[in-house]
C-alpha cells in the first residue's frame, strides 16, 4: 500500500520535472540585466588567505570591467560564496547556478574541491574557470574532456620550473637531497616530479628524507629534527601557506639552512612572511604566476600593485592574477562570441567555443585558456636576495618561463612528457 | 495536535516541493535527508539511550566511501545494493568500536566515539593509494530500482527521482525507527538511560542492548552517508572529520533530542538555515556557533522542546 | 580545552618581548569570569553539553579571529631569533625552546604547589573529588568554579603567548590544536595536573617518533593511543588508583 503510494508520487514528480525541464536545464543567458558571475572563494582555515587573494583580482578586474562601461555595455555583478569542504562548495556551486542563474563561476583552489566542482560544472551546465586546484587526477582521469570547466595551470609547473633551475643553478653540487610538502595530492605530484627531472637531467640524488606534514601545520620541530638527522645537501619543499615560514623559521632556529640548499617552489604566494631574519640568501624561490616586484612588470600589474598596496598594506601575490585572468577571459570571449554572431549577445555554447584559445592581458602579461581549457602563463622565479627595500626576502635576478616550456601539452602524461625531454 | 499538523503540513510541502520550479531548494533538501536518517540513528542512542557520540561522522564517511568504492571501482550502480552494503559495512566495523566504546558513558563515551572518528580520517587522509587521500573517491551516479535513468540529466536526477528516492529511504527509516523505539527493546534502552544500575538488576542486558543501539546508529549514519554523497558526487576525508560529528550532534540539539521528529526537524532547518545565513554573511560560523550556545545553555530541548512548551501552555 | 583556544585566539597580536608577551597572557584572562558566567547554567547536565559548548565557542573564535586580524598568518617578529641558540656538540637548539621549557616547567611546578599546598588548592581538590560534599562544608561554589576557570584561562593563554614565537599563528590553529590538547587530556586522564603533563610528553614523544621512522602514521598513532588509554585505563596513564 504504502509503497504503490510512494512509487505513484515518484512517478508524479519525474513527469511534473520532465514537464518543467526547459525551463530549468537548457541554460538561456539573460539578455538584459548585469552579467552575474559566482565567485567561490575560501574564507576559513589554511585556504583563507589565498582565497581572499583571488578575491581581490576578482574585484580589481571587475571594478575596472564596469568604470569602463561593462560587458557590451551590461554591468558585470559578483555574487561571492564560500569554498570549503567539496560537499558544501558543491552545494554552493548549485546554488549559483540552479538559485542565482549566474552566467559563470570563478574560483576554488584545493585539490579536493577542484575534483568534486568539475563533474559538478558538467552536470549543472555551468562554466567553470578555476583560479587553482588542476592535479594530475583532476586532468587525467575524472575529467578527460570537459565541456564547462575550464582549468588553471597545472599544480606542477612550479615544480618543473624550480626543478631545472636547481638542475641549472647546482648540478654536481649536491648528492643527497629531502622533501619536506605537504600531505596531499599537490604535494605528492610536485615532489614526483622534482624527482624524475632530478633523473631527466642525470643527476643521480639520493633521497634520504621525505616527509609529509599535514596542510597548514603549525608545529616543524619533529620534521626539523628529522632533516638534521637526514643530512641532505638540498631541501625541496612546495608549501604554499603560513606553514611555509614556520617551517624556515624553525629550521632556521635550529641551524638547518645554513649550509643546506633549499628550493621553495611556491612559497612566494606568502612572501612577505618569509622575513630575512629566517629566510637565507641563495634559495630558489617560487612566485607562480606573478611577481610583485617584476622589474619588466606592465602598466597593468604596476596599477594592481599600487592598488593592493594601498587598500590592503600588503604586496599583492599570485592567486590575484588567476582570480583577474578569469574575469577578463570571461569577458573577452563574449566579446569574441558577440563579435563573431554579429554584435548580438552570444549564446553559452559560443561563449565557451570563444574562451577555448581566448587570450587576454592578465596581470603578469598576456594570457590564454588552450583548446583542451587549460591556463597558458607565465611563471616567475628566482634567487632570494637579502638586498631590497623590504624586512622580507626578494629574488634577484627574476627568471621567467611559459608554461609552453613549463607545463606538460594537451594529451600526454606527465611523466611520459618529462621524459621525452632533450636536456 | 498542533505538532501533529504541523507535521502534516511540512510532510505535503515536501511531496509537492519537487513540483514547485525551485530546483535549487529542492536538491537543497538532499542532504537534509541523508542528514535527517543519520540523525535518527544517532537520536537512538543519545536521545533514547543517554550516550552522546562525537565521532558519528565516522559512519556517514563509511556510507560514503562505500558508495564510492561500489560505483566507482567496481560497477556496482544498483542504489539498494550500495544501500545495503554500506548498512552491513558499518555493522560490521560497528561491532568492535561498539563493544570498546559501550563499556563507558557520559563523556568518556563522547571522546572514545571522537577518538575512533579522528581515527578513520587520519586512515582516509594518509593512506593515498587506498582512499584517495585529500582528493577522495568519486561517487557515481547510481541506478534508482534498477533503472538507470540515463536520459535524465543530473539536476532532473536529482529534483526528480532521486529526491523522491531519499524521501522515500527517510520515510522506512523513520517508520523503522519508531517501531524500534515503542519496541521492549527501545523501552530497555530508556530505562537503561534512567537508571542503568536499577535495568541491569531488572534483567536487562545494558550492554547488550547499548551495543545494539550502537549497531543501529551506524547502520542508520551508513545509509545517511550514502544518500549524502550521491548528490556531491564525492567522498572526502573531511565527512570523517570531528567537526562534521559535531555539526552532527547540532543538528541533534537544534530538533530536539527527545522527540522522535526532532531528528528530522534538526536537519532541515540545520540545512535551510546555513543556506541563508551563508549567502548574508561570510561570518555565518560565527552566528551558528552563537545558535548552537543558545541552544545549549538555554534551550537543550531544541525546537521541538519549544513547540511542545506552547502546546502545554496552550491546553 | 576551551581554554587552549582562548589563548590562541588572545594571545596572538601581541608585543614584542617575552615578558610583556606573558603579561598580556594573564591579562587577557580577565575574559575569564565572563565566559565562566555564561557556562554556569549547564554545569548540572551531562559533561556532553560542555564538549558541545566546547564546539560552539571554536566555531565563533573562528569568525571572530577572521574579523579582528584578518586571514593571514601572523608572525611575532624576532622575539623567537632573538634568544639566540645553544650549540651542545653537533646539535644545534634555539634558547627560545629552552625558555618554554624552563617556564612549562615552572608552571608546572607552581601549580603543584598551589594545588597541594594552598587553602585554596585544598578547596579545589576537594570540589573536584565531591562537589556536594565540600558545599556542605561551607564552600561557596560558585567562587571557586570561576576563580578555577579564570585561572585555566590564564594558563591557556600564557601557553598560547609562549608557543606563538615559534611558530605563527593561524586562523585555523584552534580547530586543528583542540583535537591535540584534547589526546594529550585523554592520555594524561581528566583532572590529573601530572597526567596532563605527562600526556604531553607523550604526544610529543609520538609524534616525533612517527616522523622519523614511519610519517604515514603520526596522525594515527596519537588517536590509537588515545582510544587504548580510554580503554585499558579509563582515567589515564598516570591516574592513582584512589579516585
Amino acid at each position: 500500500m504504502r509503497l504503490t503510494r510512494r512509487r505513484f508520487l515518484k512517478l508524479t514528480g519525474v513527469g511534473a520535472v520532465a514537464a518543467a525541464l526547459p525551463l530549468d536545464v537548457v541554460p538561456v543567458l539573460a539578455q538584459s540585466g548585469p552579467v552575474r558571475l559566482g565567485i567561490l572563494a575560501a574564507r576559513a582555515g589554511v585556504l583563507a588567505p589565498v582565497g581572499e587573494s583571488g578575491l581581490r583580482g576578482v574585484q580589481f578586474a571587475t571594478d575596472r570591467i564596469n568604470a569602463a562601461g561593462g560587458i557590451l555595455g551590461r554591468r558585470l555583478e559578483l555574487i561571492v560564496e564560500e569554498e570549503s569542504s567539496p560537499k558544501d562548495t558543491v552545494e554552493r556551486f548549485r546554488k549559483l547556478a540552479l538559485s542565482d542563474k549566474v552566467d559563470a563561476v570563478s574560483g576554488a583552489i584545493s585539490t579536493g574541491v577542484g575534483l568534486a566542482l568539475g563533474p559538478a560544472a558538467e552536470e549543472m551546465k555551468t562554466i567553470w574557470l578555476a583560479w587553482d586546484a588542476t592535479t594530475q587526477k583532476g586532468v587525467e582521469e575524472s575529467m578527460p574532456k570537459p565541456k564547462y570547466s575550464f582549468r588553471s595551470t597545472d599544480n606542477e609547473c612550479e615544480a618543473v620550473m624550480a626543478s631545472i633551475l636547481t638542475a641549472r643553478h647546482w648540478k654536481g653540487k649536491f648528492k643527497t637531497v629531502a622533501g619536506i610538502n605537504p600531505d596531499y595530492s599537490y604535494g605528492r605530484d610536485n615532489w614526483a616530479a622534482f624527482l624524475a627531472i632530478m633523473k631527466k637531467y642525470g643527476i643521480e640524488a639520493q633521497v634520504v628524507s621525505e616527509l609529509w606534514p599535514k596542510l597548514g601545520a603549525t608545529d616543524f620541530t619533529s620534521h626539523v629534527a628529522t632533516l638534521i638527522q637526514a643530512k641532505p645537501d638540498l631541501i625541496f619543499s612546495c608549501f604554499w601557506a603560513g606553514d611555509t615560514p614556520i617551517f624556515m623559521k624553525q629550521a632556521h632556529a635550529a641551524g638547518l639552512t645554513k649550509s643546506t640548499k633549499v628550493v621553495l617552489t611556491t612559497g612566494g604566494g606568502v612572501h612577505e612572511s618569509l622575513k630575512k631574519d629566517f629566510t637565507p640568501e641563495g634559495a630558489i624561490l617560487g612566485y607562480n604566476c606573478f611577481y610583485f616586484e617584476n622589474p619588466k612588470a606592465s602598466a597593468l600589474a604596476k596599477e594592481f600593485t599600487r592598488w593592493h598596496a594601498e587598500k590592503f598594506k600588503e604586496w599583492p601575490n599570485y592567486e590575484s592574477d588567476h582570480g583577474y585572468f578569469t574575469v577578463v577571459a570571461f569577458k573577452a570571449a563574449i566579446e569574441r562570441a558577440a563579435k563573431a554572431a554579429g554584435g548580438k549577445w552570444p549564446t553559452q555554447d559560443a561563449i565557451i567555443q570563444a574562451l577555448e584559445g581566448v587570450e587576454a592581458e592578465s596581470l603578469s602579461g598576456p594570457r590564454r585558456y588552450r583548446e583542451d581549457h587549460i591556463m597558458e602563463a607565465a611563471f616567475f622565479q628566482g634567487v632570494t636576495t637579502h638586498r631590497n627595500r623590504h624586512d622580507f626576502v626578494t629574488i634577484d635576478p627574476v627568471e621567467s618561463m611559459s608554461t609552453k616550456q613549463i607545463q606538460k601539452p594537451s594529451g600526454v602524461g606527465l611523466y611520459d612528457w618529462i621524459n621525452g625531454w632533450k636536456v | 495536535m498542533i505538532v501533529r499538523a504541523l507535521g502534516l503540513i511540512a510532510g505535503a510541502a515536501l511531496v509537492l516541493l519537487p513540483l514547485a520550479g525551485v530546483p535549487y531548494t529542492t536538491t537543497l533538501l538532499l542532504p537534509a535527508f541523508g542528514y535527517a536518517v543519520a540523525l535518527l540513528g544517532l537520536n537512538l542512542l543519545f536521545g533514547s539511550t543517554g550516550l552522546l557520540s562525537f565521532g558519528h561522522a565516522l559512519f556517514i564517511a563509511l556510507g560514503g566511501y562505500t558508495a564510492a568504492a561500489l560505483t566507482g571501482r567496481f560497477g556496482v550502480r544498483s542504489l539498494e545494493l550500495v544501500l545495503l552494503a554500506a548498512a552491513l559495512v558499518a555493522a560490521l566495523v560497528a561491532v568492535p568500536i561498539g563493544l570498546l566504546c559501550v563499556r563507558y558513558v557520559k563523556i568518556y563515551f563522547g571522546m572514545l566515539t571522537l577518538a575512533f572518528g579522528m581515527l578513520f580520517y587520519s586512515f582516509l587522509y594518509k593512506f593515498y593509494a587506498l582512499t584517495g587521500g585529500d582528493e577522495g573517491m568519486r561517487v557515481l551516479r547510481p541506478m534508482l530500482l534498477g533503472r538507470p535513468l540515463e536520459h535524465l540529466d543530473t539536476v532532473a536526477y536529482l529534483t526528480g527521482p532521486f529526491y523522491y528516492y531519499a524521501l522515500g529511504v527517510l520515510v522506512v527509516a523513520a517508520l523503522v525507527m519508531r517501531r524500534l523505539v515503542g519496541s521492549p527493546f527501545g523501552l530497555s534502552l530508556r530505562s537503561i538511560r534512567e537508571n542503568a544500575a536499577k535495568a541491569e538488576s531488572l534483567g536487562i542486558g545494558v550492554r547488550r542492548c547499548r551495543l545494539a543501539a550502537f549497531v543501529v546508529a551506524a547502520v542508520f549514519g551508513a545509509i545517511g552517508g550514502v544518500l549524502l554523497v550521491v548528490p556531491t558526487g564525492l567522498a572526502d576525508p573531511l565527512l570523517a572529520y570531528w567537526t562534521h560529528s559535531g555539526n552532527l550532534v547540532f543538528m541533534l540539539l537544534l530538533g530536539g533530542f527527545d522527540h522522535f521528529l526532532g531528528p528530522v526537524l534538526g536537519a532541515l532547518v540545520f540545512i535551510l538555515l546555513q543556506d541563508s545565513v551563508m549567502s548574508l554573511t561570510s561570518y555565518w560560523r560565527f552566528v551558528f556557533g552563537a545558535i548552537l550556545a543558545v541552544i545549549v545553555i538555554f534551550f537543550p530541548r531544541g525546537l521541538m522542546g519549544l513547540l511542545d512548551a506552547r502546546r502545554a501552555a496552550a491546553s | 580545552m576551551s581554554a587552549v583556544r582562548w589563548a590562541l585566539a588572545l594571545g596572538w597580536p601581541t608585543p614584542l618581548f617575552l615578558p610583556v608577551l606573558l603579561a598580556a597572557g594573564l591579562a587577557l584572562a580577565a575574559v575569564g569570569p565572563v565566559i565562566e558566567r555564561l557556562l554556569r547554567p549547564i554545569y548540572d547536565r551531562d559533561e556532553s553539553f560542555q564538549l558541545l559548548l566546547t564546539f560552539a565557542l571554536v566555531l565563533m573564535f573562528e569568525d571572530v579571529i577572521r574579523f579582528v586580524w584578518g586571514t593571514a598568518p601572523h608572525q611575532l617578529g624576532n622575539v623567537y631569533l632573538a634568544y639566540g641558540q645553544v650549540r651542545v656538540g653537533a646539535l644545534t637548539v634555539p634558547t627560545y625552546n629552552l625558555i618554554v621549557i624552563a617556564c612549562s616547567a615552572g608552571i608546572a611546578a607552581g601549580m603543584g604547589w598551589f594545588l597541594a599546598r594552598t587553602r585554596f588548592g585544598r578547596i579545589v581538590r576537594a570540589t573536584a573529588e565531591n562537589r556536594e560534599m565540600a558545599a556542605a562544608m561551607g564552600v561557596d561554589m560558585t567562587r571557586v568554579y570561576a576563580r578555577v576557570f579564570t585561572l585555566g584561562v590564564a594558563l591557556g593563554t600564557v601557553g598560547g603567548a609562549l608557543v606563538i614565537p615559534a611558530t605563527a599563528a593561524v586562523n585555523e590553529m584552534g580547530i586543528e590544536l583542540i583535537v591535540e590538547a584534547f589526546a594529550v587530556v585523554v592520555i594524561g586522564g581528566l583532572g590529573s595536573m601530572r597526567g596532563a603533563f605527562a600526556g604531553a610528553l607523550v604526544v610529543g614523544v609520538v609524534k616525533a617518533v612517527a616522523i622519523a621512522t614511519w610519517p604515514e602514521v603520526e596522525m594515527l598513532a596519537i588517536y590509537v593511543i588515545v582510544i587504548a588509554v580510554l580503554v585499558l585505563r579509563p582515567a589515564g596513564l598516570f591516574a592513582r588508583a584512589t579516585a
